[in-house]
């Protein structure tokens, strides 16, 4: 007597019961890994329990790594050079090509029809910032900038002058801008902030060391004056030869003119107001002290 | 809070579509690009475009709040701070009780604050003139230093001149000695029919003969020259005397 076979058989049906995988049921094939032997346990003490004759190999008192047994190690022979001089207290940008701001825009992961700041940016998951290792934003890499086609108008902190071509060619506009580390721990996880209960707070201003990235208009700064911006979106299209698009009869004209306030932190709130989640309310200062001290 | 995602979906396979669609009207254009005009491309990007974020659910538990009794003694000290208070205005509101005052800085709070930005945070004027003050120190010292190279290599062209020559004098002159030196030796042989060492007294006191001789000789040459001088100049100038 025999059965009509079912196709998968047993596998089929196993496979069809057994949960997703997730990370909770992952593991390592069976035979992997390999279990740390402990030297010396139970019965097998006594004598050198498998740790050889005599010396630091059976005592574990090695030398520490790079000591060369009594020569000026290697690595303090050679003498040290400059060029790393601070690294660990440079601001770091994380990287966002124009290549993959384009995926983000076609899966619908970012809103063009919206300002994009790095709010919409670590909301689309698009970039990750750690403001305590030292990140100081976002900057756009031009990798994809041939085939970039989005209109957007879109706030990072650091971007190159074809990124800025790439961008303005197709009628859109970019803003380069700063926020100080704390400004930048709310930009970027704003919910857990307002569930704070503390008013936003203004943006500072850049230091020194970064006033004149900002005050530049070829690169689109935020502190640049306005007339200067236009002059330099002209000179750049001239440059890379590709006619600008006239912002000012864009039917998304009001959203590609939109820029945040020297000391605003979100579109649409002002520093000093306190956004209520529970209630979904804003509360706003009327004290002359607070809104002279926001308002400055 | 199905129909949402359901539309959501949708717009989203429309968004695909579009992106699809928007393609091969570009290719289509570009191969079209010597006859059509640059107008009849569709605008792409002003079509329908929904953003789909899936926020993390907030979850306040508003039925239920915890409020800490300020008065009571089992509430732990870090809750009855002024930070806590926000903390509990932020998560439920006005059901906390907190009053939303007390959520700004106080006026002595707020002077200090303003007390710190004054003395770290310039404005940007002040920022700006400090950097263009440094600059200027820079590019003073960059040009007083950039003079200072060029007044030297100036000198440049007449220190290796000279070094040439004083190289060169150095050079014929120890030439000469040589040379003299193997003179006096091979004249000091002729004259004792044996090599004579240099230290020797005899060959010293011969040295100083011929040298004595030299001298005479130039002291003989030399007032001949003049001699010959004042013969040769005679002649011209008595005409120029008498005249």
């Amino acid at each position: 007597m025999s059965f009509p076979k079912k196709p998968g058989g047993k596998a089929l049906d196993v496979l069809k019961t057994l949960p997703r995988i997730s990370l909770a049921n992952l593991r390592p094939e069976p035979g992997a890994t390999k279990l740390e032997r402990k030297r010396g346990r139970g019965l097998h003490g006594g004598n050198r329990s498998g740790r050889g004759h005599k010396g630091e190999r059976q005592r574990g008192t090695r030398p520490r790594l790079g000591f060369e047994g009594g020569h000026t190690p290697f690595y303090l022979a050679i003498p040290k050079y400059g060029f790393n001089e601070g690294h660990s207290r440079r601001p770091q940008y994380q990287p966002l090509s124009l290549k993959r701001l384009q995926y983000l825009i076609d899966l619908g992961r970012v809103d063009a029809t919206q300002p994009i700041d790095l709010t919409q940016l670590v909301n689309a998951r698009g970039v990750t910032i750690q403001p305590l290792k030292k990140d100081y934003g976002v900057q756009l890499v031009d990798e994809g900038c041939d085939m970039f086609a989005a209109k957007i108008n879109i706030e990072v902190q650091r971007a190159s002058e074809r990124v800025i071509a790439a961008i303005e060619r197709n009628g859109g506009t970019i803003t380069t801008s700063f926020y100080d580390p704390l400004s930048l721990g709310i930009l970027i996880k704003p919910v857990p902030f307002f569930l704070r209960g503390q008013p936003i707070p203004k943006r500072m201003l850049p230091g020194e060391d970064m006033l004149l990235y900002y005050t530049d208009a070829e690169n689109r700064g935020y502190l640049a004056d306005l007339e200067k911006t236009k002059q330099a979106r002209l000179a750049l299209a001239l440059k890379y030869g590709y006619t600008l698009p006239d912002i000012s009869k864009d039917e998304l004209y009001h959203m590609l003119r939109m820029r945040k306030d020297v000391r605003q932190l979100f579109f649409g709130l002002a520093p000093g107001w306190v956004v209520n989640m529970a209630e979904k309310k804003i509360l706003k200062p009327t004290d002359e002290k607070l809104l002279k001290y926001y308002n400055s | 809070m199905t129909l949402p995602g359901v539309l959501l979906v949708c717009a989203l396979h429309r968004k695909m579509a579009v992106s699809v669609l928007s393609w091969r009207t570009a290719v289509f254009c570009r191969s079209l690009k010597g006859i059509s005009s640059s107008k009849a491309v569709i605008p792409v990007h002003s079509l329908l475009q929904t953003a789909s974020y899936n926020p993390k659910p907030l979850r306040l538990n508003l039925r239920d709040p915890y409020i800490p009794d300020k008065n009571s003694e089992k509430t732990p000290e870090w809750q009855r701070t002024a930070r806590y208070d926000g903390k509990l205005f932020g998560r439920y509101g006005s059901a906390s009780g907190i009053e939303p005052a007390s959520l700004w800085p106080s006026h002595e709070q707020l002077d200090r604050v303003v007390a710190e930005e004054n003395e770290w945070h310039p404005p940007i004027e002040v920022m700006l003139k400090n950097i263009k003050a440094k600059q200027r120190e820079e590019t003073e010292k960059c040009l007083a230093k950039e003079k200072l190279i060029a007044a030297n290599m100036a000198k440049m062209p007449k220190m290796i001149a000279d070094w040439r020559r004083e190289k060169r004098e150095s050079k014929l002159k120890l030439k000469e000695e040589r040379s003299r030196r193997e003179m006096l030796l091979a004249e000091a042989k002729a004259r004792f029919g044996f090599a004579v060492d240099p230290r020797s007294p005899k060959f010293l006191q011969m040295v100083a003969e011929i040298e004595k001789e030299e001298k005479k000789k130039r002291k003989i040459m030399k007032r001949r020259v003049r001699e010959e001088q004042r013969g040769a100049t005679a002649p011209v100038t008595p005409p120029a005397a008498s005249s």
